[in-house]
């Protein structure tokens, strides 16, 4: 499968972005708009479609109901939004049902690797596992102690 | 009004040759304002800044915050920084708590206080978690929430955005203003330098235009867009066009 290689901060930066243009805006003018090349803001858009909150059509960006709804929220119901989609991500998923089967719901950050290299093929796993880490922790799903070197399932709140 | 920079000019010295830098800066910041100054590179913005926290001294004129001379270590003005300044070997909380012991707030307090502005800014996961392992978007939100922690009445803030990611830039301005919107919220009044012309217009109620070195207030504008600002709306092009003519 492919991961975007994209920080949650990003993504939100694009629905606002679209949102301005008044909910639909097309992928190259708005890599303009933002001075990037198109392949610098797709996976911003793969990230977005990936959560549900956009839908991309002929290279329209269009926002779904679910992030016209997350755009009017404040910055602790936005959190508590992206919380449900990154759980819904079928490798987030699994990596959480991995650490509910490992001792203290922990597992090295070496093992975590060799796991998500199953499912992501490529030499930069390393910045994978820093994006995967970006969008757990902004979710409150699962941490990351870079002492220990371990990532570990946290506490339903 | 909360403060007044006053006939502030700055020389330096290079080469035994005197440069003016700042010529005879005056304006007022009242509650509510959100100031951003700008003007072309070289042209002193940064130098204004840091001498309206107290952090450099003008060659002459004064800078008043509540009617009294500002002092480097005046606690109710904080400061944001391009770069972030965040210490690498103290975690996210650690690095807010800092700020906070330098006030002689007592160590509970301060994780108390700590963490509702680690929450106000959306940080909530990320407390124990070192500058190294972060994103420049969630670095600059540390530097928010230190900010923000020690209660100011004013904010300055030195192109905050400047070193970030155009769409990480973007929705971090977005919760900025969301911030500034709530009136429980600290600051009273925010100046913030930038290079950046519609990053003011998205942002700012005033805009202070600086000319080339050395720099003086060229123009003071009210910019009267009502918020939430859209950047692909015609007026606030008009109003991006107006600041431009009056930079170059």
């Amino acid at each position: 499968m492919i991961f975007p290689k994209v920080t949650i901060s990003e993504i939100i930066g694009l629905l606002e972005a679209v949102n301005d243009a008044g909910g639909v805006e097309d992928a190259a003018r708005l890599a303009g708009d933002f001075d990037l090349e198109l392949d610098e803001i797709l996976p911003s858009i793969d990230g977005a479609e990936l959560l549900g909150f956009v839908e991309v059509k002929n290279g329209n960006i269009e926002l779904t109901a679910d992030a016209k709804m997350f755009l009017e929220m404040g910055i602790r119901e936005r959190k508590k939004i992206i919380r449900d989609k990154v759980k819904g991500v079928e490798l987030i998923k699994e990596l959480r049902n991995k650490l509910l089967e490992s001792d203290e719901q922990r597992m090295k950050k070496g093992d975590a690797i060799k796991f998500i290299n199953n499912s992501i093929s490529t030499n930069d796993i390393e910045s994978y596992f820093r994006i995967i880490i970006n969008w757990t922790r902004h979710a409150g799903l699962i941490g990351y102690n870079s002492d220990a070197e371990e990532i570990c399932l946290l506490a339903e709140k | 009004m909360l403060a007044e920079i006053r006939s502030v000019s700055k020389t330096y010295e290079s080469d035994g040759n005197k440069i003016l830098a700042l010529d005879n800066i005056n304006f007022q910041v009242d509650d509510n304002d959100f100031i951003c100054i700008v003007g072309p590179s070289g042209c002193g913005k940064s130098t204004l800044l840091r001498i309206i926290v107290g952090l450099e001294k003008p060659t002459s004129g004064e800078v008043f915050f509540k009617g009294e001379v500002i002092a480097a270590d005046n606690p109710k003005v904080a400061m944001v920084f391009q770069n972030f300044a965040l210490f690498p070997w103290f975690t996210v909380k650690e690095n807010i708590k800092l700020a906070l012991e330098a006030l002689g707030i007592k160590e509970k307090e301060q994780d108390e206080i700590a963490s509702k502005y680690i929450k106000a800014v959306g940080l909530d996961g990320f407390e124990r978690v070192y500058p190294r392992e972060l994103s420049g978007g969630m670095k600059q939100r540390v530097g928010f929430a230190r900010a923000l922690a020690v209660e100011p009445v004013l904010l300055c803030m030195d192109e905050p955005f400047s070193s970030l990611d155009a769409l990480t830039s973007q929705n971090l301005k977005d919760d900025l203003l969301m911030l500034w919107a709530e009136k429980n919220m600290p600051p009273d009044a925010v100046i913030m330098v930038t290079h950046n012309v519609e990053e003011a217009v998205y942002l700012a109620n005033r805009i202070i235009i600086l000319s080339p070195r050395p720099g003086k207030v060229m123009a003071d504008l009210k910019i009267e867009l009502t918020r939430p600002r859209n950047r692909k709306d015609p007026e606030f092009y008009r109003w991006v066009d107006k600041v431009y003519s009056l930079i170059v």
